[in-house]
């Protein structure tokens, strides 16, 4: 018996240390980011590493612990396009997330709900996109927007994004199981079906909908590769693209990079700390079509 | 009364359709023509400045797999994409597993939360942000020369982490992994978490050891989750794009990291040869295919696992 019980205190010891050090492993560079965003290079590149920012390293005396962001705002040329570009990834990606939903659900409850010729076909032939990943279409995809004067524009950074096999999918699912009674119901009493959409469909969807949203809010916000195709002013630029160019740019100054990518985190950890039942929850499933 | 219910469902249907038509209209626009596009483009000359375009059958194709394209040849990407998603995608596979077995070991829901949180929290920031922090991360006079020094017993030696063709590589599958470690954790700890207890109780009625249980019980049980992980793992590192372009844009030498999307990238939007990038499109869209198609028909296995 004694024995048993040693063995178990073993395997938990194993167990916790292994946690624990998965735990340093991510966690550490995030932690980085945070504190060498207060530093000077000087200090991120000293030998051994010391985790608190200190004074010591300043090499200039009016320098503060803030600097690093001010520089991070401001640029090169004392111009606050951070700002404008932050603007513009939150514009897209709340766009998107916000049409996805909508045009994700229409759909999934049109072909949850109604029986009509053909539903089995469009069902099969959107979830066949799934198939066609973002990297083999952007060049024509490139081609199709810039035919349709969107170069350079909101509107063809967004349109593009405007709608995701995958959220119809889950939408699909989750409506199938959703009982037709309450719908039949709010019929008799005179709804209309627009009406039904709005008023019952949509709220008793909200867990799906809050995981489908932010799931389509990160990959927008995190979305590199289509920005760099068609937004091309430095007035329409995401964050993504602000954080290369920067690094580009400042590529000795490792604190103002720093506290570019911290700043640019921000959003994001709010989200997931306030949020992190859905972010958990979305992860569960496919993301196919990330992009 | 047999005819006003059939009236009824042709108006339903008609909203039925109603409903899914805006969203069909997108597909059409933004992923069936755009996939046909490339496939006809891949036949053409097409360049992005002259915007002249003649057919020339199999000419992008036959140039691809066996010109060099100006130093960067197709063939290079092929094998840095797929050294990319091997070197990333297994280590990552046993390490996810291994993690979350041992979560699943933990006996309060409080601690196993707490863990799953701080293990995804990479996943949260953008790729760019994860390249640039470990840029600096793997800095000659960076941590990670002082921690490998450490380890390693050795003093003041330089790894080349972002210089040696080698390093970089292997640098590059290390920030993949850091980012993804925990929504792969995730995923398996669903699958773990499907497998219901009451095998488990039977196993530790007869006496199977925790060892034992994991390799006769756990792991088959887990194998189409396994299966469908790994696949989608796998689907994830061909498309991989942020990491290598924020390496290359610091300053590290492209060609030990040309992978097929960045060698897309440069040579149908930096030098303008639509045509030719619409050969490696295609390229890509049909190992990716292959790939999406023996995820299937494992998901589609799976499926038929009882307990």
């Amino acid at each position: 018996m004694n024995k048993f019980v040693g063995k178990v205190t073993i395997v938990e010891v194993l167990v916790w240390v292994l946690l624990i050090a998965v735990l340093l492993f991510t966690v550490t560079p995030i932690v980085f980011m945070m504190v060498a965003s207060f530093m000077d290079a000087k200090q991120i590149l000293a030998m051994p590493f010391s985790w608190i920012p200190s004074r010591e390293y300043f090499t200039s005396a009016d320098r503060t612990f803030f600097t690093n962001f001010h520089k991070a705002i401001m640029g090169n040329n004392d111009n606050p396009m951070f700002f404008r570009n932050l603007l513009n990834s939150l514009i897209v990606a709340i766009t998107d997330s916000a049409t996805t939903v909508i045009l994700a659900s229409l759909c999934g409850y049109g072909l949850a709900k109604f029986r009509f010729r053909g539903r089995h076909f469009i069902f099969l032939a959107i979830m066949s996109t799934m198939m066609i990943p973002f990297e083999a279409i952007m060049i024509p995809l490139y081609m199709v927007v810039s035919g349709m004067d969107m170069i350079n524009t909101y509107r063809g950074m967004i349109i593009p994004f405007m709608v995701s096999a995958f959220g119809v999918f889950q939408m699909r699912q989750y409506l199938l199981t959703f009982p037709s009674e309450y719908l039949d119901a709010a019929r008799v009493d005179g709804v209309t079906e627009p009406g039904i959409y709005a008023k019952i469909v949509l709220p008793n969807s909200k867990p799906v909908i809050a995981t489908l949203g932010i799931l389509s809010f990160r990959n927008q916000w995190d979305n590199l590769l289509w920005p760099l195709l068609v937004a091309q002013s430095e007035a329409m630029k995401t964050v993504p693209q602000y954080i290369t160019k920067f690094s580009e740019e400042k590529m000795t100054d490792e604190g103002a990079m720093m506290a570019c990518a911290f700043l640019a985190s921000i959003p994001m950890i709010i989200l997931f700390f306030s949020l992190s039942r859905y972010f958990l929850g979305g992860a569960a499933v496919y993301e196919s079509r990330k992009g | 009364m047999g005819r006003k219910s059939y009236s009824i469902e042709r108006k339903q249907a008609k909203w039925g359709l109603i409903f899914t038509i805006p969203c069909l209209v997108f597909f059409a626009v933004f992923s069936f023509y755009p996939i046909i596009n490339a496939l006809l483009t891949s036949f053409t000359n097409r360049r992005a400045i002259a915007r002249t375009s003649e057919f020339v059958g199999f000419e992008n194709y036959v140039y691809i797999f066996t010109k060099d394209n100006g130093g960067f040849p197709l063939s290079n990407s092929i094998r840095a994409t797929l050294i990319f998603t091997i070197g990333t995608f297994i280590p990552m596979i046993i390490a996810s597993l291994i993690i979350a077995t041992f979560l699943m070991q933990l006996r309060k829901d409080k601690y196993r939360g707490f863990f799953q949180l701080m293990y995804y929290t990479p996943a949260v920031l953008s790729s760019v942000v994860a390249a640039a922090i470990w840029m600096i991360i793997f800095d000659p006079r960076g941590l990670m020369n002082q921690i490998s020094n450490f380890v390693m017993r050795t003093s003041g030696v330089d790894y080349n982490w972002l210089v040696d063709s080698t390093m970089l590589q292997i640098s590059t599958m290390m920030i993949y992994f850091w980012k993804y470690i925990g929504y792969f954790v995730i995923l398996f700890i669903t699958g773990l978490a499907s497998i219901p207890s009451t095998i488990y109780e039977a196993a530790t009625v007869d006496g199977s050891s925790r060892w034992h249980t994991f390799w006769k019980i756990t792991l088959p049980l887990l194998k189409p989750t396994t299966a469908m992980v790994s696949i989608m793992a796998m689907l994830q590192c061909l498309k991989t794009f942020s990491t290598q372009y924020m390496l290359y844009q610091g300053g590290s030498s492209r060609f030990p990291i040309d992978v097929i999307t960045m060698n897309i990238y440069f040579t149908g939007i930096r030098n303008g040869r639509l045509g030719r990038a619409s050969a490696m499109s295609i390229v890509l869209f049909l190992i990716m295919l292959i790939f999406t198609y023996i995820q299937l028909r494992l998901t589609r296995s799976s499926e038929d696992v009882e307990y």
